[in-house]
């Protein structure tokens, strides 16, 4: 079994192996006790994803919207479960952020993965969420 | 799974305060005893486990001394017997019958022993899967916890310049945005293009009909050495078109 990456090991796997395709990608680590990676995907509007690891588990998140920004919460609510299932890859989930409520799309991966599924996840949680946020527009302000 | 309905009651008790770091002290407050009460709970079977495995070692050993035993005093049985002291065969077989219900008391001692270990074992082994599970989910929370306080602090950010949290819905904008941009680049370099093209066209037209200096030819340059070098422009009214090209090359 391969050792599992932490989030800087992580970090500097996806800055220094030149095999990986990360084009429009920016990739900045904020240390600190819990490191994370911040991400910023320029092909998909900037959209700002973040990454962390943590012992068995990668998770990679990404801002879908804010609650303030849904127009009938209960429609949207049932609407994110039925997506959730046919959404490949990711999953859809509701976090308290700094005292608002946000919309996230989400992916958790082994801390073992190898570094093109990573890269894969990277790509398919940006592709997903810009796709959600259009599919979802009809219940958005 | 008892911990989901716990974390869940915690997110519905903590729906009416502000914050949610309490929920995630809670909820990880929750999952560490839940993970010692498994360990310990591990710990303890393993004890029971070995405790038990030692005392069928010992029971084991005492059915297999009993066993030589009544080897031996079949022996002695056949061997009395063969020499006519039925008195002595009689006595011998006394102490095997009790030797032989003995063997009887024991191996189904090992068999109820054997019948803890499995359950022991079994037990052991959902414990460590409980662990397991516990432990990811105690990496889950830890790693959406990083994440969100990450988007906490990006929050924190932008609270002060009156910008919210970008989302997906903003990059959205930005998406079409330079969509929109792009297809307008599009659009004025295809004019740009057009109008080049246009132009291309009716200088080559107009140098055609010989309007307008086209490129030097043979022919062009023959004409201009064979021609008795007029002064002036050829502007004497006769038709020059049918020879393209060597009007305009006098100057």
């Amino acid at each position: 079994m391969n050792t599992p990456w932490t989030t800087e090991s992580l970090y500097e796997a996806l800055r220094s192996d030149k095999s990986v395709d990360l084009d429009g990608v920016e990739l900045s680590l904020i240390g600190g006790v819990d490191a994370i990676v911040n991400i910023t995907m320029h092909d998909h509007g900037d959209l700002a994803m973040h990454m962390a690891v943590s012992g068995e588990q990668i998770f990679v998140s990404s801002p879908l919207c804010l609650a303030t920004q849904v127009k009938d919460r209960a429609a949207f609510n049932e609407a994110c479960l039925r997506l959730n299932p046919v959404n490949p890859l990711s999953n859809l989930g509701l976090q308290n952020v700094g005292g608002e409520d946000l919309y996230i799309v989400f992916g958790e991966l082994s801390s073992r993965s190898p570094l093109p599924a990573v890269v894969e996840e990277i790509h398919a949680l940006a592709d997903n969420t810009i796709q959600a946020a259009e599919a979802f527009a009809d219940h958005l302000k | 799974m008892a911990i989901w309905t716990k974390i869940i009651t915690l997110f519905r008790g903590a729906a009416h305060e502000a914050g949610t770091a309490v929920v995630d002290a809670n909820a990880m407050r929750i999952l560490d005893q839940e993970v010692r009460d498994a360990q310990n709970a591990l710990l303890r079977s393993r004890d029971d486990l070995a405790k038990i495995m030692a005392q069928r070692k010992i029971a084991n050993d005492k059915l297999n001394d009993k066993k030589a035993k009544q080897a031996e005093y079949s022996n002695y049985i056949r061997e009395a017997l063969a020499r006519d002291n039925r008195a002595l065969a009689q006595e011998v077989a006394t102490k095997l019958a009790t030797i032989e219900a003995d063997i009887a008391t024991e191996g189904k001692i090992i068999g109820e022993f054997d019948n803890s270990i499995a359950k022991l074992q079994s037990s052991a082994r959902q414990a460590e899967t409980v662990i397991t599970r516990l432990k990811q989910q105690i990496d889950t929370v830890k790693a959406t916890e990083s994440v969100q306080r990450a988007q906490a602090a990006l929050a924190a950010q932008h609270a002060g310049t009156g910008a919210k949290l970008g989302t997906a819905l903003d990059s959205l904008e930005r998406i079409k945005q330079r969509q929109t941009e792009r297809a307008a680049q599009l659009e004025v370099a295809e004019e740009l293009a057009q109008a080049t093209g246009e132009d291309a066209d009716l200088q080559r037209r107009l140098a055609q009909a010989g309007i307008v200096p086209g490129e030097s030819s043979a022919e062009s340059i023959l004409a201009r050495f064979e021609s008795p070098a007029p002064k002036a422009l050829n502007h004497d009214g006769t038709p020059q078109l049918s020879q393209p090209g060597v009007a305009s090359k006098t100057s």
